[in-house]
């Protein structure tokens, strides 16, 4: 059983393999068409002609692009992902070290978001066909109207200025440190223990994961309702109530096993769009993420941070798709059959 | 269920599309609507209050930014800016996207295993992050949002319409118009593009929500339009350095986008009630 699963998830992973090549060679092709000189941008300003020329020999850029393609490739498998013209080191060790605190992002962002999409999915379902359904309806839709760099402002405005509850910027108060001992700085936060570290952290998260998360969970809503309605029309759920089963049971026991599937799809195909959404709501609360990173790499045109970032969401992306495709397939039975 | 409530016009068409009309209105006719030039400074009345705040005064109804540009005017130019954008981009990702999806579910084959993969290679980017990219290889302008938006977009009209054609496909009325000798272009135009014409108008709808906020985006972190042409991003980026003392320049423009994307997003979905009969029968059922 355990190896099944096993084999239907890796068959979905080692479909996006190809996929993935064609994207770097769009990514890389589309960033050598840029006008900027990747040379004269990784050197200071005041380098002369001479030592651009040779820079140039020795990054490749006069050759064709197939071999400077080729060459990228053969470094970026071994780890080299080039050298970061804005921050004159190594892109991987840029990259690397955004990379927990967005991780960190998404995924209080996409638990809260399941929490209080589902939540509302149910409460809504379970006022259906009085005016209340309605109202929760309408709510659904003015949330969907404020995407989430929106929100984000809008927290700042009403929780940061207004009544003042949360630090609208950084990761942790003033003055404070935390050993870094995994890298993620919730859980190091919490393995020093003191009170006072963990409280900040978790403050200074909370705005950004809310205006992520609770963009998000509309749409979650919606599914959810639709599908429990859905679910609800067929015979099973008849055959259960006619046994004498509780509403409750006939919900949580009979009904919502099927309902959450369409859910389970849309959460792995929308993730990109979550893990996108950290761009700007990084920015917004100066969340030093991966985020923050892409938008000064792309305002000041570091070529190889972008190249990387940019591959760093495809990756994300389509491993959420088809491991939601899998999960999907693996809970239908079904389509198992099909 | 909730079939009887739906049988009336419905609720969502009517509130939308009359707040759609309101903001397409208001960016057309803006010249002569607003009370100032969006771009005219007054340096006396810089961060001026809206008028129901303290200090506030009917010459400047909602206020000035930071720059003592009239709030107001900037509002309702920058309605011309959104509706422009999303109008023109949304029109070009729908031409483009049924393009592709007639293509490929008309032809199948080869024709929709390359469509079908182009797809799947540009889903696979955060469209936030594409549009983005697009842009800092096209430059700001316009002309250059439009065309991100048009770039990005198509996949989601092409996806949705191309499940539509091959359902259309299937139908006998087109079997028989292939029989009796028509044309493949004239069977795509005149049997399936009908067929496929109610989610189009839908996904149209959506995508002008969309296409606003993507706008927005673009001009808030100053990749959008340039910084003479007033735009709702622009001047929340503008107004977030003074919200301490002035928060109603960033709650205004924010307010106008929900606005906007809202009665698009009404709208749609009241299309779709209206227009598709599988789900009205799904409803009542």
């Amino acid at each position: 059983m355990f190896i099944a699963i096993l084999r239907v998830i890796v068959r979905r992973l080692l479909a996006i393999v190809p996929v993935f090549a064609v994207v770097t060679v769009l990514v890389f092709g589309a960033l050598r068409i840029l006008p900027v000189d990747p040379a004269q941008m990784s050197l200071p300003p005041s380098a002369t002609i001479e030592q651009v020329e040779a820079k140039r020999e020795a990054m490749g850029l006069n050759r064709p692009i197939w071999t400077q393609y080729s060459m990228w490739a053969q470094a970026a498998i071994t780890g080299d992902l080039g050298e970061s013209a804005q921050y004159r080191t190594s892109t991987a060790a840029v990259v690397l070290d955004r990379l927990p605190a967005t991780i960190e992002l998404v995924i209080c962002a996409l638990i809260f978001a399941v929490c209080v999409g589902m939540t509302g999915g149910l409460l809504i379902f379970a006022v259906r066909g009085t005016a209340l359904e309605s109202v929760g309806l309408v709510v659904t839709s003015a949330v969907m109207a404020l995407p989430d760099f929106l929100l984000a402002l809008l927290f700042i405005l009403l929780l940061g200025v207004l009544i003042p509850i949360f630090p609208v910027n950084g990761r942790l108060d003033p003055g404070m440190q935390v050993p870094s001992y995994t890298g993620f700085l919730l859980i190091d936060a919490v393995l020093t223990g003191d009170f006072r570290v963990i409280v900040s952290a978790f403050e200074h998260i909370a705005l950004p994961v809310m205006a992520l998360g609770l963009a998000f969970s509309p749409t979650i809503v919606r599914v959810l309702h639709a599908s429990l309605i859905n679910t609800y029309q067929q015979s099973y759920i008849q055959q259960a109530r006619l046994r004498g089963l509780s509403d409750r049971e006939i919900l949580f026991g009979q009904a919502l096993k099927n309902a959450i599937v369409p859910v389970v799809i849309l959460v792995g195909t929308q993730f990109g769009g979550l893990f996108g959404g950290t761009l700007l709501v990084e920015m917004i609360f100066s969340f030093p993420g991966l985020g923050n990173l892409m938008v000064k790499a792309m305002q000041t045109a570091d070529l190889s941070v972008i190249m990387a970032i940019s591959l760093i969401y495809c990756a994300t992306t389509l491993i959420f798709n088809s491991i939601a495709d899998a999960l999907a397939y693996l809970l239908n039975p079904r389509l198992r059959n099909g | 269920m909730m079939g009887k409530m739906y049988r009336l016009p419905d609720p969502g068409l009517l509130i939308g599309g009359s707040v759609a009309l309101l903001v397409l209105v208001c960016g057309i006719f803006a010249p002569w609507i607003a009370p100032y030039h969006p771009n005219d400074q007054e340096l006396l009345f810089i961060l001026a209050p809206p008028v129901w705040a303290d200090g506030g005064s009917m010459a400047h109804p909602l206020g000035t930014d930071s720059l003592g540009r009239d709030t107001l005017s900037r509002l309702i130019y920058g309605a011309r800016t959104a509706v422009t954008v999303a109008a023109a981009a949304s029109f070009g990702a729908m031409l483009l996207g049924a393009f592709f999806a007639h293509l490929a579910g008309y032809f199948g084959g080869w024709v929709d295993w390359i469509i079908s993969r182009t797809v799947e290679i540009w889903l696979s980017f955060p469209p936030v992050v594409l549009s983005m990219l697009l842009i800092t290889g096209l430059g700001i302008g316009i002309d250059k949002v439009i065309l991100a938006i048009v770039l990005v977009d198509w996949t989601r009209f092409c996806r949705v319409l191309r499940s539509e054609v091959q359902v259309a496909r299937g139908q006998d009325y087109v079997a028989f118009a292939r029989l009796i000798g028509f044309s493949h272009f004239r069977v795509i135009i005149r049997e399936i593009f009908p067929a496929t014409l109610p989610m189009l108008i839908t996904l149209l709808s959506l995508q002008m929500g969309i296409s606003v906020v993507v706008e927005a985006i673009l001009s808030f972190v100053a990749m959008g339009v340039p910084s003479d042409v007033p735009a709702w991003g622009q001047m929340i980026a503008d107004a977030r350095i003074d919200m301490y003392y002035a928060p109603w320049g960033l709650a205004l423009p924010i307010f106008a986008i929900f606005l906007t994307v809202l009665s698009f997003n009404l709208f749609g979905d009241g299309l779709r009630r209206t227009l598709d009969p599988r789900h009205t029968a799904q409803r009542s059922a």
